[in-house]
Formats: structure tokens, C-alpha cells, sequence
């Protein structure tokens, strides 16, 4: 349904979505798919560490995701402050509309999926995950995971697609 | 010693940034939709090959995420082939 908002808006406004990109600020979407795509590495060696019982190794990697997940909404607010400033709001035509209906949706599922990246680490610390049962921690990895697809599509659509 | 996961990550880097210098570029047309599609194709493979595991997951999960990165990139270039088409089937008046 989110997306089929993107494509009707599209092709109802071919002239704004060839003009707008350029408004936005390229270098923050590329820093937040780079810091996204990163903490996504962390929970892929975390999940390794987990297999092999390396609870400790596991607890380090899935905190430096949660660090690096958190550099999302950081950079996410600096580039929404630079668009308040520079007059880059939803009054400026139905791309901007879109780009802040999907991009805020998506951040408040990478909220969601930092409040669990906090529970599984929190979890692996006590050592609740051995190589035999982390599902868990697999759970809240997929999710994550999940997001960094959907911050792909959206990123290509926005920063990229004219 | 670079293992798949790292190996993985700089592809993911490499293909971000070719993504960024290509948005900045500002280019348009065929070549770029086409790019852009490609893009999102292999990066979100990667991620759910390498990321997901998905090769060895439920033939379901495995499915429903495979059609989402077939789905997207097809309404890209639907949306580029066919735009003023879709714009009058999803007129209402």
C-alpha cells in the first residue's frame, strides 16, 4: 500500500518527481544506508559469534549495531532540519508529500527495530542465547534486516530515481 | 582475513555509493530507471542472501521476499514505460 502511493503519485506527477530529487540532500540518504547496511553487518556477526557460543562477541556486535542504528535517526534529523530551514516541507508539492509519508513511516519501523535490538542485546548479555536456541536474536536480526531492504527501495526512489 | 560477511558489506559500501554518484549526476531516461532497478534487484538480494539467509529459509518466507523484489522494480519501470497509461486507469473522475 506504501509503495502503491509512491507509483500512483509518480505517474500522476511525472514533472515533480523528474524535479524534486535534486532538493534533497543526497549525501544524508547515502550516509544513512551506509550506517544502516553497517549495523546489518554487525547482527551478521553476531549471529555467527551466537553460533559458535561466543556469547560475549555476540553481546559486543550487537551493540555496535545498536550504534550504528542510531546514527539513522541522528542524520535523519539533521537533513529534516536542513529541509525546515531551506523551505523543504510537504507544501512544496506531492514528492515531498511522499518522500516524508514513506521515509517517517520507514524511521518509526527502525524505532520499532532498535527497541528490539536493545531487548535481544540486553538478552545476550545475561547469556539467554546459545548456538543451540537464538531464535530471538535471529528474530530481531531478520527484522532488521527488513528494514535496510525497504531503506534500499526507498533510498533508490528518492535520492537516486529521476 | 576478509571473510563472505565482509566481503558482502564492501559490495553493499561499493554499490551505495555508485548509487550516490549516480543520483548526483542527475541524469535521466532509460539508462538511469534501468540502473536504478538493477540496483535495488541486486542490493536487496544481497541482503537477503547473505543478510537473511533466505536461501535456506521457508520456501513461503523465501517466496513472499523474492516477489517483493520482483514486484518493485517491475512498477518502476511500468511507471516509466507506461506512466501516462497507469495515470488514466487510476483517474477517478
Amino acid at each position: 500500500m506504501l509503495f502503491s502511493a509512491y507509483f500512483i503519485a509518480r505517474v500522476h506527477n511525472p514533472e515533480a518527481f523528474l524535479n524534486s530529487p535534486d532538493k534533497l540532500l543526497t549525501i544524508a540518504g547515502t550516509t544513512i544506508t551506509l550506517f544502516l547496511l553497517s549495523s546489518g553487518y554487525c547482527m551478521v556477526k553476531a549471529i555467527n559469534a551466537i553460533r559458535c557460543d561466543q556469547s560475549k562477541i555476540a553481546f559486543r556486535w550487537v551493540n555496535v549495531a545498536i550504534i550504528l542504528g542510531f546514527a539513522y535517526p541522528v542524520v535523519k534529523y539533521f537533513e529534516l532540519s536542513w529541509y525546515a530551514q531551506h523551505g523543504v516541507d510537504v507544501e512544496g508539492g506531492i514528492f515531498f508529500g511522499a518522500y516524508y509519508y514513506l521515509t517517517l513511516n520507514h524511521l518509526v519501523h527502525v524505532t520499532w527495530g532498535l527497541m528490539g535490538l536493545i531487548f535481544v542485546a540486553y538478552r545476550t548479555g545475561k547469556g539467554a542465547y546459545t548456538s543451540e536456541s537464538y531464535s530471538g536474536l535471529e528474530a530481531a536480526a531478520l527484522y532488521w534486516h527488513t528494514t535496510d531492504i525497504l531503506w534500499i527501495v526507498l533510498f533508490s526512489f528518492f535520492y537516486i530515481l529521476r | 582475513m576478509i571473510g563472505s560477511a565482509e566481503k558482502t558489506w564492501f559490495a553493499l559500501m561499493g554499490l551505495t555509493i555508485f548509487g550516490a554518484v549516480l543520483g548526483e549526476a542527475g541524469n535521466v531516461g532509460w539508462p538511469l530507471t534501468l540502473t536504478v532497478v538493477a540496483l535495488i534487484v541486486v542490493k536487496s538480494g544481497i541482503v537477503m542472501d547473505h543478510y537473511m539467509e533466505m536461501r535456506s529459509a521457508n520456501k513461503h518466507i523465501r517466496n513472499v521476499l523474492r516477489l517483493f523484489i520482483i514486484l518493485v522494480p517491475t512498477l518502476v519501470i511500468l511507471s516509466f514505460a507506461w506512466g501516462e497509461e497507469i495515470r488514466r486507469l487510476t483517474t477517478l473522475n
